[in-house]
């Protein structure tokens, strides 16, 4: 069983990968497979925007595996050992990481919006730390840039960056910030009960 | 318009024409496989007329030769290299060429990930460039591609610890290209290229190259010969009815992982280089298919030290079925250091690019030619 200790990575400025295309609204970032910690659906990621001093936060939203020919070819046979790992380690496969802009840091405060720049190709994209979740999640504001992003799993994305962003506090804050974020739902979605309840069914899930 | 009813007729006796020309084929290649047999003993008697004839040499295994596949050795260690190069433009912004040598190191039974490399060198020089007046392209620079190749697969073979290492290289191991060219340096070039193979053959390691779907026919040319009562004069004079029929054809009846007999290659620059030098290069087909499966046909050409080495014969022969049944009829490491060896079209343009801008840091303005700059425009798509 995944532990809440686990969802979230306790290095500092852990690298997932570098910017291949960006929007105002999220990016696509390309990493090498077999990283020690692959990204997981939900995470907090951040791209420093160098020149601009801007840092731009973004939950990942997608993982996406590309194959080739040689690669479908292992996958119906059954190849050795070191063929799985040649495949994976030296063909430089990328993984192509979704992520939704949620926030920035700008003049160091952060502010949950669309970043005024996206980050530029071959920016590098680094896993949040378990005190910029903290410092990110104080206020919930980005719930309403995640419920208006289209072509996301809205309500699984949400729920996944609870999770990840309750494991980063201390187990006796866990209760009340989940709690909190059930409030703030209630205000966005008073007018979806079925979908509210669905949400607050898996928050109080969690919470226990 | 096709007008196909003015075609009918045409594509009817085209259509008999083809299946006579099968059955001819069919019958043909029986003809030959029968001829294996009824000469299967008389190896000793055509050698000579072999080498002059330009046939398959015979070695001392009966022409009809079967060895099964040897047991695969649990642990070994297989290196494939190969090359690809970008020939010298001369409508470019400077004048250079571009070796990329591919490679993979492949520990059979380790379990650990197999090395890749992939080193490419750069050749500007007019040393570089040039041999005498001519330019280094085509041919010559293919004679260079395939030093680099073994060179860099004798340097992946020494630094290797010991224990059995199987080298192998796409393609044949002899420098045929030397055949158009000028003759002098042509001793240089093999020099250096069988100080390599010396560098392999003192390690201990096993070499050979492996030729997919190969068009030789030397073996039927021997089968010819033999026909012909050993005598060239007449196998000259007569037409020889397995000419288009290639010897692969002829050995599609070898079970999976059984080879052929060993032959000699009659190739002018084997006997002329190799075989004084104790490199003589030998060859073999090999049903490389899994149990149960079409043929696949390959011919591996291995030189006598290994041949004369039951043991490093035994590994060529059973190193190369266990890395075609990983692939599927090609060695899995030839694939790779292909794969790693490939330049890609836009990986050329950046290359263009980059010497571009090392010209112009270094003061210098450059430009294509007007043919190669329209080319330019022309060939990236209409906008309009």
């Amino acid at each position: 069983m995944v532990k809440m200790e686990d969802l979230v990575g306790g290095t500092a400025n852990l690298r997932v990968g570098r910017v291949l295309r960006a929007s105002a609204r999220g990016f696509v970032v390309g990493c090498k497979v077999m990283q020690p910690d692959i990204p997981a659906f939900g995470s907090f990621v951040r791209a420093d925007l160098q020149p601009a001093g801007i840092s731009v936060y973004g939950l990942i939203y997608d993982v996406v595996l590309r194959d080739d020919p040689m690669a479908r070819r292992f996958v119906i046979a059954e190849p050795p050992e070191e063929v799985i790992r040649d495949q994976r380690e030296n063909r430089g496969m990328p993984i192509e990481v979704g992520v939704l802009a949620v926030g920035c840091r700008m003049e160091g405060r952060i502010v949950h919006c669309i970043p005024p720049q996206p980050p530029v190709t071959m920016d590098t994209l680094y896993r949040c730390t378990p005190e910029e979740i903290v410092e990110f999640t104080q206020r919930l504001d980005y719930f309403r840039l995640v419920l208006d992003a289209p072509y996301v799993p809205v309500d699984e994305l949400l729920l996944a960056s609870l999770r990840v962003a309750a494991a980063a506090r201390p187990p006796q804050e866990r209760r009340p910030f989940l709690i909190e974020a059930g409030r703030e739902l209630t205000r966005l979605l008073g007018n979806d009960l079925l979908r509210l309840d669905g949400l607050l069914r898996r928050l109080s899930a969690m919470a226990r | 318009m096709l007008d196909l009813s003015r075609l009918t007729r045409t594509a009817r006796e085209m259509g008999q024409a083809l299946a006579h020309q099968e059955r001819t084929f069919t019958e043909r290649v029986a003809e030959g496989r029968a001829w294996l047999k009824t000469f299967a003993e008389s190896g000793e008697t055509l050698r000579e007329g072999a080498e002059a004839f330009g046939a398959a040499i015979p070695t001392g295994e009966p022409l009809n030769t079967v060895v099964p596949c040897p047991p695969i050795p649990a642990r070994f260690t297989a290196i494939g290299a190969d090359g690809t190069a970008i020939q010298p433009d001369r409508h470019g912004q400077a004048l250079y060429y571009l070796l990329n040598i591919g490679s993979l190191v492949y520990r059979h039974g380790s379990g650990q990930t197999p090395e890749a490399r992939s080193i490419p060198s750069l050749h500007y020089t007019d040393d570089d460039l040039y041999e005498g007046a001519l330019l280094v392209s085509g041919n010559l620079l293919d004679v260079r591609r395939d030093l680099a190749e073994i060179s860099h697969l004798a340097d992946l073979v020494e630094a290797e610890p010991s224990g059995p290492i199987l080298a192998l290289v796409d393609g044949t191991l002899i420098l045929w290209v030397l055949e158009n060219l000028p003759a002098p340096g042509r001793r240089e070039k093999v020099t250096r290229y069988l100080t390599q193979l010396d560098r392999i053959c003192q390690k201990g390691a096993a070499l050979a190259a492996f030729i997919s779907r190969p068009r030789h026919s030397e073996v039927g040319r021997l089968l010819h010969l033999a026909q012909s009562g050993g005598d060239v004069q007449r196998a000259r004079e007569r037409e020889n009815p397995l000419e288009r029929i290639p010897d692969r054809v002829l050995f599609a009846h070898l079970p999976p992982g059984s080879r052929s007999a060993l032959f000699a290659s009659p190739n002018s620059i084997n006997r002329m280089f190799y075989v004084p030098a104790g490199h003589e290069i030998l060859f073999f087909y090999l049903n490389v298919a899994d149990e149960g499966e079409e043929p696949i046909i390959a011919r591996v050409e291995t030189p006598r030290w290994v041949t004369e080495d039951k043991q490093r014969l035994a590994l060529v022969h059973a190193g190369i079925v266990a890395q075609c049944r990983i692939t599927g009829g090609f060695p899995y490491v030839l694939a790779r250091a292909d794969e790693l060896a490939y330049i890609s079209g836009p990986e050329r343009e950046q290359l263009e690019e980059m010497v571009g801008m090392a010209l112009l840091a270094a003061g210098i303005v450059s430009a294509p030619s007007p043919k190669a700059y329209y080319k330019s425009l022309t060939r990236r798509g209409r906008r309009w």
